[in-house]
């Protein structure tokens, strides 16, 4: 006998593949954050009200290596700054729902459930701004718990740091990975590169990133707007990659910046 | 460490409104205007850079005294190229970070890492 699922099992299925890979990452998470310092309630509340895996491994290297706090806030700031864009293209799809609505929502969306949401909302026409909302907060239920966890895990054994740091060097490649759709962004990525070795060693501080991402990312904004100027859209840098037979996964048509 | 409480939870504090002003601002300005163009266009350039800028803060500058440590970290580094091809073929963050970190513990017993 086959009845009517329920919305929120609905809900669950769709969001449940991104719940259970924010398991081992959330762990590794938690497990950081409490080696660098944070208390178990601490590190439940930095989940909660940041829930950014980036911005949370960052807030436990920065501390690591003793930065200090304007700096990580205005790191943090300029790595959020992503968030600005995924928001704008969201946007269009909740019109009509109320201010508290947004804020709650604005407060719960990172990367992977936006990606889930839009992919959503651009191909079923019954998702609805309220079961997007529902993804937000199963993933970061499992999120925050798995940080939870981690910092239970974390305060019991001794893991050598410079392995679980690597988490957060991994995901940050898997992101650049995900954004590289031209040559373009791949000369970007090594012109940071390139400029926030340099920046780092001649500031002796952190704020050699934040020199660097801007500095790039404005020439990537000038070379592209010079090169779209000149007839150069279809040319060897704006060029987009061919991938293989794999069809790149949740990232519809040409809405793929954000991601 | 010269940290206390109180800085972690100013940090907290911080930390949240950094994270939620680029969040609410243009969910709620473009809900109803449109996008200014050049916002977009520059910012389809600050992921890559921050993130690659940040990847390479890890592998290859020394954070004790911020000096370039070039090929030193061998282990990271072959990780790292592993971590970028699970990423490209699978397309999946957590598979690319767990094989990530197995990689780096397996190959710290034999590398530096």
């Amino acid at each position: 006998m086959k009845k009517e699922e329920p919305r929120w099992l609905e809900v669950l299925r769709v969001a449940l593949p991104l719940c259970l890979s924010y398991v081992p990452i959330g762990l590794a998470c938690g497990i950081l954050l409490n080696k660098a310092g944070f208390n178990a309630i601490l590190t439940l509340l930095v989940s909660l009200m940041v829930f950014s895996g980036g911005a949370q491994f960052l807030i436990a290297s920065m501390l690591v290596t003793n930065a200090p706090i304007h700096t990580i806030v205005l790191m943090l700031f300029f790595l959020e700054l992503r968030y600005a864009l995924l928001g704008s293209s969201l946007s269009q799809y909740l019109r009509g729902t109320s201010k508290r609505f947004l804020y709650v929502f604005a407060l719960h969306m990172n990367d992977e459930n936006y990606a889930v949401n839009y992919l959503k909302f651009a191909t079923d026409k019954e998702w609805r701004p309220g079961d997007a909302l529902m993804v937000e907060h199963y993933t970061l239920l499992f999120w925050s718990v798995a940080n939870l966890i981690g910092s239970i895990i974390g305060s019991f054994i001794h893991i050598n740091l410079e392995i679980v740091d690597f988490a957060l060097t991994a995901m940050f490649l898997y992101m650049i990975v995900m954004q590289l759709k031209n040559r373009l962004t791949i000369l970007i990525s090594f012109v940071s590169a390139g400029i926030a070795i340099v920046a780092m060693c001649l500031l002796k501080s952190t704020m050699g990133l934040i020199v660097a991402t801007l500095i790039a990312s404005l020439i990537g904004f000038a070379l592209e707007d010079y090169l779209v100027k000149h007839g150069r859209e279809r040319g060897y840098l704006l060029g987009r990659i061919k991938r293989g037979k794999k069809r790149p996964v949740s990232v519809p048509k040409s809405d793929a910046e954000g991601e | 460490m010269g940290y206390s409480t109180f800085d972690h939870i100013l940090l907290v504090i911080f930390s949240m409104i950094a994270a939620f002003i680029p969040r609410v601002i243009p969910l709620h300005i473009f809900a109803t205007r449109k996008i200014p163009n050049w916002f977009n266009e520059w910012m389809k350039y600050v992921p890559v850079s921050l993130f690659t800028a940040l990847v390479v803060k890890d592998i290859f500058i020394n954070t004790k005294n911020y000096t370039f440590v070039g090929l030193d970290n061998v282990a990271k580094i072959l990780a790292a190229i592993l971590v970028m091809a699970i990423a490209y073929k699978t397309r999946s963050m957590g598979l690319s970070v767990v094989f990530g970190l197995i990689a780096v513990a397996l190959l710290a017993f034999v590398v530096p890492i």
